[in-house]
């Protein structure tokens, strides 16, 4: 397990990099809406798999970054990010006794406050884009949560073996 | 797994801060940034130094995109040399009506003056190119690959061939971004072509509809009637098509009609955008400069003072 292993700070930036770039790939309007939040779904893995390295505040300024590229209200989804790890962080000992596909199911509610988070904020903003589908990304990053889990531990074990 | 079973002194739970404090402290200084940047543009340099920075992901996101559009270029020789036949015969087209349309706009700036209400209709015009589309899905955002070095500034208009397309928000010295009039935030006045109504058309977050909220039960609009830009405002250039109607509603108890048009510009298609400049120095608040000419833009002044007062 990971967990119990300093992974190193380059890996978890490349693993980052990774999420934010399948995040932003070009995709038509529909699969945009019901992409998965990959960039999201890395922070918190390496929020609930590295708490001493990884936590409130670098959920945080990976939000501000994502704000930056989205044109967001500065902070909108480091605050999201934010209180969605600070969620990961007060069910950690939990989550760490569930297989990863038992995880996604209790992850659930941590994603929906996420973007209930954003939704909120967007709706105080006057920017409401009220719409179904706001919440399909919530769906399918659970049912990602278990293969994209999977995948960062495989690269995290690359290098710490 | 160590600290399971362990208490909260274990050094893998062991955080230095508690995240009580942490996130509190995090969402009092994110709310008070959301609304300085709600506010004012204090915060636009940090934006875009980050936003450079962040340059090589979204170049990285953009590859494969680019990398297969080039293989089907690569592949479809047949339908590059086609497609090229048939723009030269629509070029050869549009060039014949642009000589007619040239005639008119003589003619028409000349009744103007008559009017004394002249407008110049002389507008200078840039291509950009769409780098990208913004990501999240419940905003309308491009961004293009001219900036302020080409003279583009902020609140300048965008069209392409076939109407509005919005206007620019942001400019680094070698990119732009725009909103697009979809979006939600996003509001254009406009008048009905067919009977020089005045209103304003709204973006509803969906990528195919403007929404205009403020007509009354008895205003004459039907579905089919073109809206275009009025002017108004003096952001956007007059006379530029916006939208179609394509439903109008009447809502029972409700004194405003519940009206949907759709943008005649291609938003979510073609790559190139044209960017305006009118020469009207109110539309140029923000101390852009022209693209050229300067010289003959001040020999205009007069005129366009005269356009200035209504």
């Amino acid at each position: 397990m990971i967990i119990n292993h300093h992974v190193s700070g380059l890996l978890i930036v490349f693993t980052l990099g990774l999420g934010l770039i399948l995040t932003l790939l070009p995709a038509p309007e529909m699969i945009a809406a019901a992409r998965p939040a990959f960039f999201p779904a890395t922070v918190l893995f390496w929020v609930l798999m590295q708490p001493l390295r990884f936590g409130i505040i670098s959920a945080w300024c990976c939000g501000i970054l994502v704000d930056v590229i989205y044109g967001t209200p500065f902070s909108e989804h480091g605050l999201a990010l934010a209180v969605a790890a600070y969620a990961v962080i007060k069910m950690r000992e939990i989550l760490w006794t569930f297989p990863v596909w038992q995880q996604a199911l209790l992850l659930t509610p941590i994603f929906v406050l996420y973007e209930f988070v954003l939704f909120w904020i967007d709706g105080v903003a006057g920017a409401e884009a009220d719409q179904w589908w706001r919440w399909l990304p919530v769906v399918s990053t659970v049912i990602i949560w278990p293969f994209w889990a999977f995948v960062l531990e495989r690269i995290a074990e690359l290098e710490v073996g | 797994m160590r600290g399971l079973a362990d208490d909260d002194k274990s050094p893998l739970l062991a955080l230095r801060v508690s995240p009580g404090i942490k996130i509190v402290t995090i969402i009092i200084v994110s709310i008070i940034l959301m609304m300085v940047d709600h506010a004012h543009d204090s915060l636009a340099p940090v934006r875009s130094t980050l936003a450079v920075a962040m340059q090589p992901l979204q170049i990285a996101a953009e590859l494969p995109g680019e990398f297969t559009e080039y293989l089907g270029h690569y592949f479809d020789r047949g339908e590059l040399i086609s497609d090229n036949e048939a723009l030269s015969q629509k070029v050869l087209l549009l060039k014949v009506r642009l000589q007619r349309l040239a005639a008119l706009e003589a003619e028409n700036e000349r009744i103007r003056a008559l009017l004394a209400s002249a407008s110049s209709l002389d507008q200078n015009v840039l291509i950009a190119r769409i780098l990208s589309v913004t990501p999240d899905p419940y905003r309308h955002y491009i961004k293009l690959n001219k900036g302020s070095a080409d003279g583009v500034f902020v609140g300048q208009a965008l069209i392409d061939a076939n109407g509005i397309m919005g206007q620019i928000t942001d400019v680094t010295p070698l990119d732009a971004r725009a909103i697009l009039i979809t979006d939600a935030n996003h509001g254009i006045p406009v008048e009905i072509n067919r009977t020089g109504l005045q209103t304003i058309a709204q973006g509803t977050g969906k990528s195919d509809q403007l929404r205009l909220p403020f007509l009354a039960n008895n205003s004459a609009v039907e579905a089919g009637d073109l809206l275009v830009s009025s002017g108004l405002g003096g952001r956007y250039p007059a006379g530029y098509p916006v939208a179609k109607v394509t439903r109008v509603k009447h809502q029972p108890g409700d004194e405003f009609l519940d009206v949907i048009a759709e943008p005649t510009a291609h938003l979510n298609r073609g790559r190139e955008v044209l960017l305006v400049w009118t020469r009207d120095s109110s539309l140029q608040a923000d101390d852009g400069p022209y693209p050229s000419d300067r010289s003959a833009a001040d020999a205009d002044t007069a005129v366009n003072a005269a356009a200035a007062a209504p």
